[in-house]
């Protein structure tokens, strides 16, 4: 479960002091798939990359599965995004000269776990993501498409609770958006939470059930909006 | 168990899918390693070497002085100098400078006593397995390579005719050639025995060149130098501590010169790792960042960093090191060389005696990799401790 209570994020400061969120109030619940709308601008990605700890509120607090995400010293912090999140990005952010493989167990280097148990872990990530068939290719020679199947393979290698993607379709075109769609469709079956912060179109009318908010200016309006 | 550690899996994995990263500022460090430490293990050694010899050598040395000129030695200083007090091995030697007029080069010629207990063993162990009796029967002498190599090139094969001051030649044979690890002190060098020596100086029967002694209390040294002037009025002295003075100062002005040679290298290096310096900040600055927002805590990046460059700071150093090693001790440092021995007499074929001075090469592996640890690790730091979105910008 995600909750965020009374968050605001600022940037800069005097002259220069932008307000990228004002005042977010937001329960998100155990196995439920939220899609954060909004123009450009309004604050998708500001509010992911706080819920996934990349980054700290100005103020308010976000617990998530009970840890109080927004206050977590560094270590704790590392630990909460190697265990609990996987986060898909918009431009991947993969290591463009490592290979598919190679990229998806990044996560799990200092898990604790040996290397022929981190490559099962890998494969069977890379399996789910339909990009096993290219385990070995390196990354910058890969398609969009493959890249973001890359990339969730590797946010998926962890067996996170939460999964947080942003603009998930913006490089993909519509075959791969489909396909995007089917694969969110069983991680949200397999009980994750999934939050994906998009202006996609597609994902207004999901074939699962989802709940659409709607961001504008930093704010989050009333729900159905 | 190295395959299976996880993380040295993943370093070497960047260090071998990101080795063009690091070539460049690798090879120009190993051959700074090498030129830097090929300096050091050369003046070591030679350093080594000197003080060998000086080791040996003879607290004073005297000659007879006649208008300021050396001149002959009377043999009956001897005598008297042995009754000084606190004097030691007092010994007179037949030892000098024979000039070969054609080509303006010169040998030094060390005559040899046979009775003489401390020349005789001297020999010896220079010359393993030599026939002392023999040798001293013979008109023979023993030679450096670097005079066996002149004396080749001019036709001289295996005897050469030295000319007396009376006009006279004087046909000698060469019995043996010195080894050539002797060459940076004995490869111009001569030795004959002391009956033959005295003839081709023109000495007469109570005459030598020069005779030396030792006091090995040096509190009497002063004492005994102004009791030599009562021996005889034209008298010189050479104490051993000048002439250690004067190959001291010959180093250093030698130093001098790779003294700038130092600064070139420690630019260089100051150059290369502030590239590395910049590079964190412009190639690695994303992936640092998304090695933290995978998970990845700020220890993690460091230890990451830290250990790569370990790697690379130990094989560079090795390399270079290993690399001065076989350029100075078995291949003879050439060129190198010529800076150290530049105006020597005769050709020199020197060969290094491997000594290498740890606290040096220690000295030399902290100067180089306490910087290049500073220049990864701190730019990794700062990169790591802001927020892993900004990182990935
Ligand atoms: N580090 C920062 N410094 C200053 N302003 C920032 C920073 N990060 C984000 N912003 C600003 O905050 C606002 C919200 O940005 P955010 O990336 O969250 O928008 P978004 O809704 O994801 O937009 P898009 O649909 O284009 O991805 C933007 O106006 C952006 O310029
Ligand atoms: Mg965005």
């Amino acid at each position: 479960m995600i909750r965020i209570e009374d968050v605001g994020k600022r940037f800069g400061e005097g002259e220069n002091l932008f307000e990228a969120l004002k005042s977010i109030t937001l329960e998100v619940e155990e196995g439920e798939c939220v899609i954060l709308s909004g123009i450009s601008g309004s604050g998708k990605s500001t509010l992911l990359s706080l819920i996934a700890a990349l980054d700290r509120p100005s103020s308010g607090k976000i617990v998530v599965e009970g840890e109080l995400v927004s206050k977590l010293p560094d270590l704790h912090a590392s630990a909460y995004r190697a265990k609990t999140i996987g986060v898909i990005f918009q431009h991947f952010n993969l290591i463009e000269s490592l290979s598919v493989e190679e990229n998806v167990i990044v996560p799990l280097i200092n898990s604790g776990l040996d290397m022929p148990a981190i490559r099962k872990m890998a494969e069977q990530s890379m399996q789910r993501a339909s990009i096993l068939h290219k385990a070995s290719q390196d990354v910058a020679s890969l398609s969009g498409g493959e890249k973001q199947r890359c990339a969730i393979a590797r946010a998926l290698v962890n067996d996170p609770k939460v999964i947080l993607c942003d603009e998930p379709t913006a490089n993909l075109d519509r075959e791969n958006s489909l396909r995007f769609i089917d694969t969110i469709q069983k991680l949200n079956q397999a009980g994750k939470t999934i939050v994906i912060a998009t202006h996609d179109p597609l994902f207004e009318a999901l074939p699962f059930e989802s709940r659409v908010i709607h961001m504008a200016d930093g704010m989050i309006g009333k729900h159905g909006e | 168990m190295l395959s299976r550690s996880p993380f040295l899996h993943f370093l070497t994995l960047l260090l071998f899918k990101q080795k063009s990263k690091h070539l460049g500022i690798m090879s120009i460090s190993v051959v700074m390693i090498a030129l830097v430490s090929a300096v050091l293990f050369i003046s070591s050694s030679l350093q080594q070497t000197l003080q060998d010899t000086l080791d040996e050598q003879a607290d004073f040395t005297v000659t007879r002085i006649e208008a300021g000129r050396p001149v002959s030695t009377p043999l009956a200083w001897a005598d008297r100098i042995i009754e000084i007090e606190g004097v030691s091995q007092v010994a007179p030697r037949i030892h000098g400078r024979y000039f070969y007029a054609p080509r303006e080069e010169s040998f030094l010629v060390v005559g040899i006593d046979f009775f003489d207990e401390q020349g005789s063993k001297a020999l010896e162990s220079l010359v393993k397995g030599i026939d002392l009796k023999q040798f001293f029967a013979e008109e023979s002498m023993i030679v450096g390579e670097g005079v066996k190599a002149f004396l080749q090139k001019h036709y001289y094969k295996d005897t050469f005719s030295f000319k007396t001051p009376r006009g006279q030649f004087k046909k000698v044979k060469i019995y043996e050639v010195l080894p050539g690890s002797l060459n940076l002190l004995a490869n111009d060098m001569i030795i004959m025995p002391i009956g033959l020596a005295r003839e081709i100086f023109g000495l007469k029967e109570d005459e030598v060149t020069d005779i030396t002694f030792n006091v090995p209390n040096d509190a009497e040294w002063d004492n005994v130098i102004g009791k030599l002037h009562l021996v005889d009025y034209e008298i010189r002295v050479v104490e051993k501590r000048e002439v250690e003075k004067a190959y001291e100062n010959l180093y250093n002005y030698k130093g001098g010169i790779f003294l700038i040679l130092y600064i070139i290298a420690l630019l260089t290096l100051m150059l290369i790792l502030y590239q590395r310096y910049a590079m964190v900040y412009s190639h690695e600055r994303k992936e640092i960042g998304i090695l933290r927002a995978v998970g990845w805590s700020i220890r993690d990046i460091l230890k990451l960093k830290f250990y790569e460059t370990m790697i690379l700071v130990m094989s560079s150093f090795v390399i270079g090191t290993v690399a001065a090693y076989g350029y100075v001790f078995v291949l003879g440092a050439p060129i190198l060389i010529e800076i150290f021995l530049g105006g020597a007499n005769l050709e020199n074929q020197v060969q290094m005696i491997p000594e290498v001075s740890f606290g040096t090469l220690g000295s030399l592996f902290l100067l180089y990799a306490v910087p290049f640890f500073a220049a990864v690790l701190i730019p990794s730091w700062r990169v790591a401790v802001i927020p892993p979105k900004e990182a990935m910008r």
